[in-house]
């Protein structure tokens, strides 16, 4: 279970460097797309038939913060229950809480946009509690005499 | 997980990362992260529970009765429903019609299809009313008796036809799994409603709406006045739709030619079938006669101003042929134009400045007091994370809980009621009452000055908050939506009810009725 959290707040650093990458992309591809001659409205937005390279990007950001984000944290959390390592859940616990930050922050920023701002830098806190959490447990697993690599993986590695 | 604890040695040698709690008994050691897993995964799973609905379920059984301050009927529950009117005497939808000894005026036969539509070069997969897409215009003098005879030929999922902005009644309202079941292919359904009020209005199906409408299921409905005003002009109607992202006028990806000598004044009336809300701009001036089938009174001229029609909304704006024999422009949207006269004229630029509904033409008492309503009625939208069907997603609230949590407004017959709509969920929303006409009384805190305004589709942008009000006079169950049918489909759908009337049609049941 301490590997399982490790990888589990690793995805979630993975997380945020990739909601950055594929914000920029679909921005850059509507710029792009713009400079072509595209139009962007609200009847072409809600059509659904607007399409252009780097559209996914803003699909999968969506996506990836309303959802995937927020299991992954669940899922730290419930690992951490399961860890017995010290200040294992307060971290998790902490991520989580970024999390929801910085969804409440996309979600406000549609009415408010200058929380946009805010919401870019939060992203840094998701990214830095989830690397002090992955790395606290790399460092407990360590000190931990028991798991060695190529032995028989003890229960709570798996 | 019972295997899963720490192996002895680990237990004996704390660190600095991983010190434990020595002292507690194992059982707590095993039972603890148990416990609190269950406790954290259990109110997802009661949020994912209490979303679900039962195969086949009634309109009745859903929702959380609002009385809205008026009387609670015996028997009226605040929770769970079941009928609205409690014990007293019930109406079915199916006896709510028009007068069945009355014989139709006018009559029409629809016949619709699922194919593919070419519009504007390109072929979609959509649906035709007798071939075409708009379906045919259905016209009408004030007060005659309308009778549609509606077959459906091809269109596997089933239709329904909903008269959007004509208060007919509730038995013809056209809501599948509401008051009718869906129209299965080869089966009819007979429609009756007589033609109340001169406008314009449009018609279209309410049997998977967002994909139907989007596909083609719709045309246009003008009903003229009795005794015709003074014609200055001619009268032509534009209705607006995007087809798999081509913007249209009347069916046609270019823009609308209306013949007109010079100083002859038209009268263009403009149905956003659309989504999303449009913005409708002229490089002259024009007026503004009528939004959503009821004139405004003293309409003045508007220069420099876009007027914004939402989604399902209506829009008879009025242009005049300059002098010079040249043409004038209104723009609906960029894309696409109406153009009155003769000759070319250039796209006017989109202007930043919006004309206010709340302040144009001038005041007229209205026909009944709002000042102190028998209900008051808050619909509240915001956008949250949760669950719909058991879907996890983000999704549109409404008084903060999610379908089919929603309000089911209860009213009786001769309430007048205030409602008051506010919108914080970061987006705009077309909002669409079934069956009523109401008037805007304010904007954000600021009173209406201008002529009566009034909706049955009100564009609700992000941070405002509108104050209606209408009489309670058309008995039945209505819809109370989002007219941006992907948020309908999304839940985004709150029911009015008189007390005492009920349905017999169910939901997402055998009949395959899916309204949205």
């Amino acid at each position: 279970m301490k590997m399982a959290y490790r990888i589990l707040a690793y995805l979630i650093s993975l997380g945020v460097a990739l909601q950055a990458a594929a914000i920029a992309i679909g921005f850059f591809g509507l710029a792009n797309w713009v400079e072509q001659g595209g139009v962007l409205d609200k009847a072409g937005f809600e059509s659904g038939t607007i399409s252009f390279g780097g559209l996914w990007g803003l699909e999968f950001h969506g996506t990836v913060g309303i959802m995937v984000m927020p299991i992954l944290g669940l899922l730290l959390l419930i690992a951490a229950f399961f860890t017995k390592v010290k200040g294992a859940v307060t971290w998790a616990l902490v991520v989580l809480g970024c999390i929801v930050v910085q969804i409440v922050l996309g979600l406000f920023a549609h009415s408010f946009y200058a929380l946009g701002f805010l919401h870019g830098l939060f992203a840094f806190a998701v990214l830095g509690t989830a690397t002090v959490a992955a790395t606290r447990m790399t460092r407990a697993m360590k000190a931990a005499p028991a798991p060695v690599v190529g032995a028989p993986a003890p229960a709570d590695a798996a | 997980m019972a295997t899963d604890r720490p192996p002895a040695l680990e237990q004996a040698t704390p660190t600095d990362g991983a010190r434990r709690t020595r002292t507690a008994p194992r059982w707590l050691r095993i039972a603890a992260p148990i416990v609190a897993t269950v406790l954290v995964v259990t109110p997802i799973a009661y949020l994912w529970f209490g979303s679900l609905m039962p195969a086949g379920y009634s309109v009745l059984s859903m929702g959380i009765p609002d009385y809205g301050g008026g009387p609670v009927p015996a028997g009226g529950h605040d929770h769970g429903s079941g009928v609205p009117g409690g014990n007293g005497p019930t109406r079915s939808v199916t006896d709510l019609i028009a007068d069945p000894s009355r014989k139709a005026d006018v009559v029409v036969d629809l016949v619709a299809r699922q194919q593919d539509v070419t519009v504007g070069g390109r072929t979609i997969r959509g649906y035709t009313v007798n071939n075409t897409t708009p379906g045919p215009a259905i016209s009408a003098i004030e007060g005659q008796l309308i009778e549609v005879h509606l077959r459906n030929e091809s269109v596997t999922a089933g239709i329904s036809l909903h008269w959007h902005g004509l208060d007919v009644p509730n038995a013809d309202d056209g809501v599948a799994g509401v008051t009718q079941n869906a129209v299965l292919i080869g089966q009819s359904f007979n429609y009756r409603f007589v033609a109340d009020h001169a406008g314009t209005y449009w018609y279209h199906s309410h049997q998977i709406s967002n994909e139907q409408v989007s596909g083609g299921l719709f045309g246009p409905l003008v009903i003229r006045p009795r005794t015709p005003v003074a014609r200055r002009g001619s009268d032509v109607t534009a209705i607006a739709h995007t087809y798999g992202g081509t913007r249209t006028i009347n069916g046609q990806g270019s823009d609308l030619r209306v013949p007109a000598k010079p100083g002859q004044a038209v009268r263009v009336r403009v149905i956003n079938t659309d989504n999303a809300l449009m913005e409708l701009w002229s490089g002259g001036a024009y007026r503004v006669l009528a939004i959503d089938g009821r004139e405004l009174f003293g309409p003045t001229t508007v220069t420099g101003r876009a007027l914004t029609l939402t989604g399902g909304g209506r829009a008879d704006v009025e242009l005049t042929a300059p002098g010079d024999g040249s043409a004038v422009r209104l723009q609906l949207s960029k894309a696409t134009a109406v153009i009155v006269g003769s000759g070319e004229t250039a796209a006017p630029a989109q202007p930043n400045a919006s004309l206010d509904l709340l302040h144009y033409g001038t005041p007229e008492p209205l026909p009944f007091d709002p000042t102190h309503p028998d209900r008051r009625f808050m619909y509240s939208i915001g956008h949250r994370p949760g669950f719909y069907l058991g879907k996890p997603g983000l999704y549109w609230s409404v008084n903060g809980r999610l379908f089919p949590n929603v309000p089911m407004y209860v009213v009786r017959e001769g309430d007048v009621a205030v409602m008051t709509i506010s919108n914080h969920s970061g987006e705009v929303h077309p909002m669409h009452l079934h069956g009523h006409h109401a008037v805007v009384l304010s904007r954000n805190g600021v009173d209406a000055t201008g002529s009566p305004w009034w909706i049955d589709s009100l564009n609700v942008l992000d941070g405002e908050t509108y104050v209606i009000a209408f009489v309670a006079d058309n008995p039945g169950i209505w819809m109370d939506h989002c007219h941006n049918l992907k948020h309908a489909a999304q839940g985004m759908v709150a029911h009015l009810m008189y007390e005492g009337v009920t349905t017999p049609f169910r939901i997402d049941g055998d009949e395959d009725n899916h309204p949205e």
